[in-house]
This record gives structure tokens, sequence and C-alpha cells, in this order.
């Protein structure tokens, strides 16, 4: 097959796999004679922040190298980041789009009104490989939405790949969720509704920070700086599970204020606790230290 | 100030504050967080390169209200030095904490510590144990325990894990003879706080050594960082004890051993070992049990140890304070 260029953008969190995502679609390509890259791009943040990966596409030698800004393909691993950045930005109008989400295309609001395939990726990995790792899945979708590659090249691309690092049974089990979620795609075209304006930052050169003094506490275009500035990253959108307070079995004992990892657990005047949730990222260690079992972990994101 | 001892004593207020990146289930994070609301707002912090730099500043914010450095690695027992001695210069004094990780403290901080603790530097060093370089992708370190993977001491077809035996950084330290050196536990609540406490309120050279849980690293479930910690105390992996002017005092004492693999099989790291290298890492900790809290009452999970036939602790005879 002939193609020129094809840029792809992969949206997920860390340890959803997004990264091996872009490698495996990158090295089907290859298998197929194609020229391919795949390379990742994150923050400072860790498991559960957002992440990207890119890859490119061409019959001939690729010398691009820098980030992908308006791909032909964009694939969602995490449909809650829709509502965090603005993902579909430079999504080519005539591109088209993966989204792991339960719901239909024409149900989802991606910002650019593109072919779109839905898969419910998460459960289709849960059932597969017992854990949320959902890249394998997505590929299935990917293959489906878009004939860049064969399904054939890309069992051979997850076999190679996740065979050589975790061993023959894992590959297996993510090539049958890659096929399963083949079969369970929904194509349609999603909704272009959604503003894709970001934040604008006030991040100050070097040069514009005197020399010997500190950046102080305040505000500065609208955003919070300097100590105690990190307040404003709500670090609540990386929860996947929430966890659920009785007051009534509550002994008062601390200990969760004491482990809780983000200080999101907060001390009221009678030792009761509250929970600040914009920054609760679901880890679960308050559930597991409570001695009077007055903390529950329930599923989904939302308290 | 009035002495804290529990919990219910901690200041509420945060120094450490919610919006930073760690990943869910940071055991370090925890460790932080406690330190600083029990340090106060009258402190001045320095990391080196590290998870937490990285997860606390983001430019140009920043998770601690302090005042917050950051240089290179290898370097936490100079710099502390060297704010420290800008404050007295000043005329200013406040706490100075330096928080670095195992990485930066067993490998590569080594000879700045040595110093910093030679000349009993009126500084708090506090060690962030992860055992591993996990900032970087989970390497190895002078911390990692016997056994365990990370990419540098992988699980092949000859090898499997790491070979070497957790350095013994307390020893190291304790042999600089400062005035405080402790080591914390986050699942052992007033212990920690009464160490951090006695820390702060001390002059000079002050030393902790902090376990702190790593989800991604050791490959173990978010939810269970404090188990893993209380657990690393029961089986003997981590010994809480403190150093004070010369004096090793224990504080606090499992009631029986447990076997190790109790700790063991909560970790994705240590899923490979088979029973010959758990039986030495086994050997290993027996030894150093009996070291810590005395050989008087055996320990059932030690009895394939042959009486007599005992493990000498290495270097035993070179711990003073032992």
């Amino acid at each position: 097959m002939g193609i020129a260029l094809y840029e792809v953008r992969f949206h997920g969190r860390g340890g959803q796999g997004a990264v091996m995502a872009a490698q495996t679609l990158a090295e089907a390509a290859v298998i197929e004679g194609m020229h391919a890259q795949a390379f990742p791009y994150f923050g400072a943040e860790r498991r559960g922040a957002p992440v990207t990966a890119f890859a490119r596409i061409d019959e001939r030698k690729i010398s691009i190298k820098s980030q992908v800004y308006e791909p032909d393909l964009l694939v969602v691993l995490d449909e809650t980041l829709l509502d965090v950045e603005p993902v579909a930005r430079g999504l080519k109008a005539d591109g088209r789009a993966v989204i792991n989400t339960r719901r239909l295309p024409t149900e989802i609001d991606l910002g650019v009104e593109v072919e779109c395939a839905t898969v419910p990726a998460t459960t289709i990995a849960m059932e597969h490989l017992k854990a949320p790792i959902v890249n394998t899945a997505i590929l299935g979708a990917v293959v489906r939405m878009c004939a860049l590659v064969s399904m054939e090249s890309m069992r051979e691309a997850i076999e190679s790949r996740f065979g050589e690092k975790f061993g023959e049974a894992a590959a297996r089990t993510n090539v049958a969720a890659a096929a399963m979620a083949y079969q369970q795609a929904a194509v349609g075209r999603c909704k272009g509704e959604r503003p894709l304006s970001s934040r604008e930052e006030w991040l100050p050169t070097w040069q514009e920070v005197p020399i010997g003094v500190a950046l102080g506490e305040g505000v500065k275009g609208g955003v919070t700086v300097g100590p105690g500035g990190a307040r404003r990253n709500l670090t609540g959108s990386w929860r996947v599970q929430t966890p659920r307070y009785d007051k009534g079995k509550c002994v008062r004992c601390l200990r969760c204020w004491f482990s809780c990892p983000e200080g999101c657990i907060k001390r009221e005047e009678d030792d009761y606790v509250r929970w600040d949730l914009n920054y609760c990222k679901g880890c679960g260690i308050c559930a597991q230290v409570c001695p009077a079992k007055a903390i529950a972990i329930i599923k989904g994101g939302q308290g | 100030m009035s002495e804290m001892g529990t919990i219910k004593d901690m200041p509420a207020n945060d120094m450490f504050v919610s919006g930073h990146g760690a990943c869910p289930g940071c055991g370090m994070a925890v460790a932080v967080k406690n330190i600083m609301r029990i340090l106060g707002a009258d402190t001045t912090v320095y990391v080196p390169a590290s998870c937490l730099v990285v997860i606390s500043a983001m430019y140009p914010t920043s998770s601690f209200r302090t005042p917050f450095l950051f240089t290179a690695f290898e370097n936490t027992g100079a710099v502390t030095t060297g704010i420290r001695a800008a404050q007295r210069r000043r005329g200013l004094r406040s706490t100075v904490v330096g928080l670095a990780g195992d990485g930066g403290t067993f490998d590569i901080g080594l000879q700045a510590l040595s110093g910093a603790a030679e000349r009993n530097e009126d500084i708090l060093y506090v060690c962030l144990d992860n055992e591993g370089f996990m900032n970087t992708g989970i390497q190895r370190s002078g911390a990692t325990p016997f056994g365990a993977w990370t990419t540098t001491t992988p699980v092949g077809k000859k090898v499997e894990g790491k070979r070497e035996f957790k350095k013994d950084i307390m020893a190291i330290v304790a042999a600089h003879d400062p005035p405080y050196a402790a080591s914390l536990s986050i699942a052992h609540y007033n212990d920690f706080i009464k160490k951090v406490e006695k820390a702060k309120s001390k002059q000079g050279f002050r030393f902790l050594h902090v376990l702190t849980p790593c989800v991604p690293g050791w490959r173990s479930d978010s939810s269970m960082t404090v188990e893993i910690a209380r657990l690393a105390v029961e089986t003997g992996m981590w010994t809480l004890y403190e150093v004070e002017d010369g004096n090793a005092r224990t504080t606090y004492k499992p009631k029986a051993m447990l076997p190790v693999t109790d700790y063991l099989k909560l970790q994705g790291r240590f899923r490979h070992m088979e029973d010959a290298d758990i039986a030495q890492l086994q050997e290993w900790l027996c030894a150093k049990w009996y070291l810590h809290y005395g050989d008087e009452i055996e320990q059932p999970v030690c009895a394939m140890l042959e009486k007599g036939k005992r493990m000498r602790y290495p270097h035993e005879e070179q711990l003073h304070f032992v």
C-alpha cells in the first residue's frame, strides 16, 4: 500500500501503556515494509498522569523528528482525559480518532468532528490481561479504524514486542485482547462542540527572575506560582477509584490523615476527617490503614 | 516546645502541599509530608536530583511552602552546609533539612554526606530510601536488597536479581559519631513522630533514614504502601533504632520474627526468587535480627540456622555502637 507521511498521537495515563502502543504500531508498519518511528513525551508527573506518545509512518525515509502537532490519527486511551486537556488540538479535519469508552462515537464530543471508533478497551483488558493496561486492545480498534496496517502484521508486532518483554503467555493474551477489540469497535462520527483552547500559562524565562531572588508566593498571569503553588495542579483527575467515608464508624485515630500521600485528607477540629477530592489520586492507602473499616474504596473517579 | 508523641499532637498545618506529581500510593510523599508538618514553617529545604525534586518543583510552582533549593545530585551534605553557613553569616537560624534519596545518599552523595557528618554541621539530613534509582527508571543502588529485580539487576537464566546485600548506611553514619541518627518507618506512627521531633530539637549533624515503599519500582499495589513498610519491620528487613550521642537504642522490637516471604510476596520485584535465594536472604536477616535484638529468644523462622555456625553480620566488630 502506498501512504504519504501519516502521524499518530496517543493520549493516555502513565501505566496504561501508551508508549508501548506507539512502539507496537510502528513495529507493525515496519513489518509491512514501511518506515516508522515512535517516541513518548511526558512531563514531571508520574503513574496516572497524562502521557503523550507519538508514531510516524511513511513509505519513504522519515527525517522529521519533532513531536506530532497535527495528527492524522488520534488515539485516546482514557476517556476522562477529554475533560482534562485539549486532547484533539491540531487533529486534521479529515483525520480519525480511536477512543477507549463504553459509549458510541456519536455520544462523544471530541472537539473536532471526525471519523471515530470507540471500543470498551478497559473491559477487554480486564477480561484478558486482568489489569487495566489498554494498549493492545486499543491497537485492535486502530487497525479497524484505518487500514494503515493489517491485523496480521499487528498480531506479529504484538507477539514480538510483548513476547520479548513479558513472555509467550503475555503475547498470547495481548493478541487476544487486540482481536476482541477489533471485533467490538463501533465506528461512526463523533461531535465537535467542545472548545479546544488551553490555559495561557505564565512561564518566566530565567532572565525574568532576578538573580539571587526566589520566586515569591503569588499570582502571575492568572495562575498561582511560587511556594505552595503546586496546589493549582488538581491531581484528583488521575483517580480511577474513590474513597467513601463512613463517619459513624470512624474512631478518630487519624491514621488515614497521617498516611495519605497527597495530604488531601483534612483534619477537622474534632479529629474527624474529610477528603479534598480535587487532589485524591485514589491510591487506597486510607482504606487499608483504617482499623475501623470506616473507609471503603469504590470503583470510578467520582465520589 | 511541648513534646510530641502521637498523631494527635502533630500540627495540622501542611508545609508540603497537595498537587505534587507523585505516583498514587507514594511512600516518599507520606514521609515528606509528615516530616514537613513536624519541622514547620521555619525550615529551609534542600533536595538533590531525585523523584522528590521532580514531583514537587514543577516550574514555576513548588509543593513546599518553605524556601526550597535544588542544585545537583551528589552534594546534599555540601549544599546544606553552605545554606547553614550563609544563615550564620547573616544572623539567621532555621532548620536546614536535606531531603535526599537513597541514590543521593548511599552512592552518589556519600562523600558529601560523610564530610558534613564529620564536620558535625548543624543540619538535618533525611535519606528517603526507596531502595533504588526510581526517578530514572528503577536502577539498582547500594540500598537495593538482595534478590530484588531492577532494570540493571535483571532476572536472567543464570543470575536472578541483585546478588549483593543492602549497604548499612546507618552504621556508616553512626561511625561518624553524630549527635543523632535514627531509622524510621511510615507505618510506626508514634515512633516516626518522636524521632523527627527529636532530630528537630537537637543541634549538630542529625540523620534520619526512612524506608519509603515505591509502587512502580517495587511492583506493589498502591494501597499496600504502609502495610509493606510495616511488614518490613516485622520481618526484620527494616529495624527501628536510634543512635544518640554514641548510644544505640532499639525503639521498637517486633514480638516475633515473621518469615521474610510475608514481605516478599507483596512485591513483584521479588516474584522470581527461588527457594535457595529466599533461604540465603532469610539467613542474612536472622543474623541481622540477632545482632539488633539479641539472641536470647530463638526465632522459629531462623531454626534452619545451625547453632554455633551463626553467620556473622558484615563488619560486626567494627560497629562500635552495637
